[in-house]
């Protein structure tokens, strides 16, 4: 436990680091490499602004549960056969509620300022949230059916024989839905978008602004890891070790959620949660009931 | 400390570029230059781009914007008269070099950090509203229940003016709203849109702005689902499928009093960025004639 949280800290900023590198890729801006560290640096070295009348402890910690989130997400995925820093029979649960707890978390931010752009993104992200924190949970009791346990340990055994992501095609894209929702990317950012001119993050600036960006990015590297685990074997793997299976696997999801988050249009709100409500939760049970007969077989 | 000061030498200068009478287009040929990075938020900027010549009404308005960017802040006024003595001024076509110089200046502000009215001091708790609610202390008027005008459920109207220099409402272009939630419950226009000549109506530049505000960029609306992401029967379809193929738009706006109540902000922010400016502003020009 201990050996599996240590190399997951120490994995960790090299991951960020990877996804901020996977953002500048295709702007035509160069410098993928240190670009987002000296940017990082030159945030850390601005002020922090002043609002009127905030809701201070909240603007404070609102970063910092999100990272706390993130890491305890990320706690559950197992690195390799007995190597998992949480080891929790009800793991999947465990993430859910990291998942729950980010639209809470999200809203303390665009709250927290006193300001009504921040406070339009906070209210349209828990409007779009729950509906999408919906979905992945129905997406994932279909990952943890074949297994027969909430335990990410168990889901990622139950996949020696065949990945979940072929069992139940549907599943890995439409947790992709909610990994762009958590990570507030693309066509979910209904918080922190350019339409809100950066939302909830509008009245951020220096350390606040950096640690709120580093969390979004730690939270793309959690959500990552488990998509690998969830649907795609996780550490399993041929001929490589497999940490290594699993860092390839959580790169190659990283790279995919950035691709999806950049193709897609994002919708007015009222559309999208249409589009959730009509289209995308229907899908989720669908797979789920395909699951169902297929593990019933 | 060093560490992070050496690394943050080299970093892209954060620029909050205020767009002014045919700026538009000087702004959007910023975007993709190394060195720099156009931000959405002053908060997010170290440097104040005023790009175009800004009207003197709005003296006020950009004066508060200058002290809305953190200290140190620098000022650039391109191709712009300047409004107040802060920063440089270039006439030609490079405002790199001046950027680059405001990057390390220190403005002092520009206006005193004080509330812009007094406090009022009327009603229980001297905020001017009833109970908790309402009135304008300071003269930020805060929210106050009225009936929704979709289902009449009551709920909080928040009213505050909006813009000139928004990024995302087309540039100059300040609103007068009530808001409840996301939702317009009333418009006014307080000033028109800038003029952007020709060339702000060009129709990569049009289309690349309304994109931009879907979150995507012109190579990903190329395979058309950026216009299935956009509503039926409001024309935005129409209009940035014309720009995506090139072609220019002259549709002009219903009155923005009577065609903003009732739409989400996304929606509204979406609906005027699919007008030419030109035509926006004729738009509005008509009816403060009126």
């Amino acid at each position: 436990m201990i050996v599996a949280t240590l190399a997951l800290l120490l994995a960790l900023p090299p991951l960020i680091w990877a996804a901020a590198m996977f953002d500048r890729i295709g702007t035509g801006r160069g410098a993928i490499v240190m670009g987002p560290i000296r940017n990082g640096a030159a945030l850390m070295l601005r002020p922090n602004t002043e609002t009127e009348a905030p809701d201070r402890l909240n603007r404070l910690l609102a970063p910092g549960w999100y990272l706390a989130l993130a890491l305890v997400g990320l706690s559950v995925v197992p690195l390799a056969p007995g190597i998992v820093a949480t080891d929790l029979s009800t793991g999947l649960v465990l993430w859910g509620a990291c998942e729950a707890l980010t639209v809470v978390v999200v809203f303390l931010h665009g709250w927290s300022p006193n300001a009504p752009l921040p406070l339009i993104g906070a209210y349209r992200y828990v409007a779009i949230g729950l509906p999408a924190m919906l979905l992945s949970m129905f997406v994932l009791i279909g990952a943890a059916l074949p297994a027969e346990s909430l335990s990410v340990v168990e889901v990622v055994e139950a996949q020696r024989g065949l990945w979940n992501v072929v069992r139940q095609p549907l599943g890995l894209p439409l947790f992709m839905a909610l990994g762009l929702a958590i990570t507030l990317r693309g066509p979910f950012d209904y918080a922190d978008g350019a339409e809100l001119a950066g939302g909830t993050s509008a009245e951020e600036s220096g350390p606040a602004l950096a640690l709120w960006q580093f969390a979004r990015a730690s939270m793309l590297v959690a959500f990552s890891a488990m998509a690998a685990a969830a649907f795609l074997g996780g550490h399993l793997g041929p001929v490589l070790p497999g940490p290594v299976w699993l860092l390839l696997k959580t790169l190659a999801v990283m790279a995919a959620t950035v691709a999806a988050g950049r193709f897609f249009a994002r919708m007015p709100p009222a559309r999208m949660l249409t589009f959730l409500w009509v289209v995308l939760l229907p899908l989720s049970f669908v797979s789920l009931a395909l699951v169902g007969v297929e593990v019933l077989e | 400390m060093t560490l992070l000061s050496a690394l943050a030498r080299r970093a892209e200068i954060p620029v909050f570029a205020v767009i002014g009478t045919r700026g538009l287009g000087l702004a959007e040929s910023l975007r993709r230059r190394p060195g720099l990075r156009l931000v959405d938020s002053p908060r997010h900027a170290r440097v104040l781009l005023v790009a175009g010549a800004v009207d003197g009404a709005q003296k006020q308005a950009l004066e508060r914007l200058h002290a809305q960017l953190p200290a140190p802040r620098g000022t650039v006024w391109w191709q712009a008269e300047p409004l107040f003595a802060r920063g440089e001024v270039v006439t030609g076509d490079d405002p790199m070099p001046a950027i680059r110089a405001a990057a390390s200046a220190d403005d002092p502000d520009q206006r005193p950090d004080v509330p812009p009215h007094p406090w009022q001091g009327i009603g229980p708790h001297g905020h001017g509203g009833r109970g908790m609610m309402g009135g304008n202390p300071y003269g930020r008027p805060m929210a106050m229940t009225a009936d929704d005008i979709r289902d009449g459920l009551a709920l909080d109207a928040y009213s505050a003016r909006f813009g000139p220099f928004l990024p995302m409402l087309p540039p100059g272009l300040a609103l007068d709203l009530t808001l409840q939630g996301d939702v317009i419950v009333s418009a006014d226009v307080a000033s028109a849109p800038f003029e952007q000549g020709p060339q702000g109506d060009a129709p990569d530049l049009c289309a690349a702005r309304m994109l931009r505000l879907m979150g995507i960029g012109p190579i990903a609306a190329r395979a058309r689902g950026a216009l299935l992401a956009l509503p039926q029967g409001s024309g935005m379809r129409r209009r940035l499928a014309a720009w995506l193929r090139g072609e220019q738009v002259s549709e002009t706006p219903d009155p923005l009093p009577a065609a903003l109540p009732g739409l989400e902000w996304a929606e509204a922010v979406l609906w005027l960025a699919s007008f030419p400016p030109s035509r926006l502003r004729a738009a509005c020009m008509e009816r403060h004639a009126a």
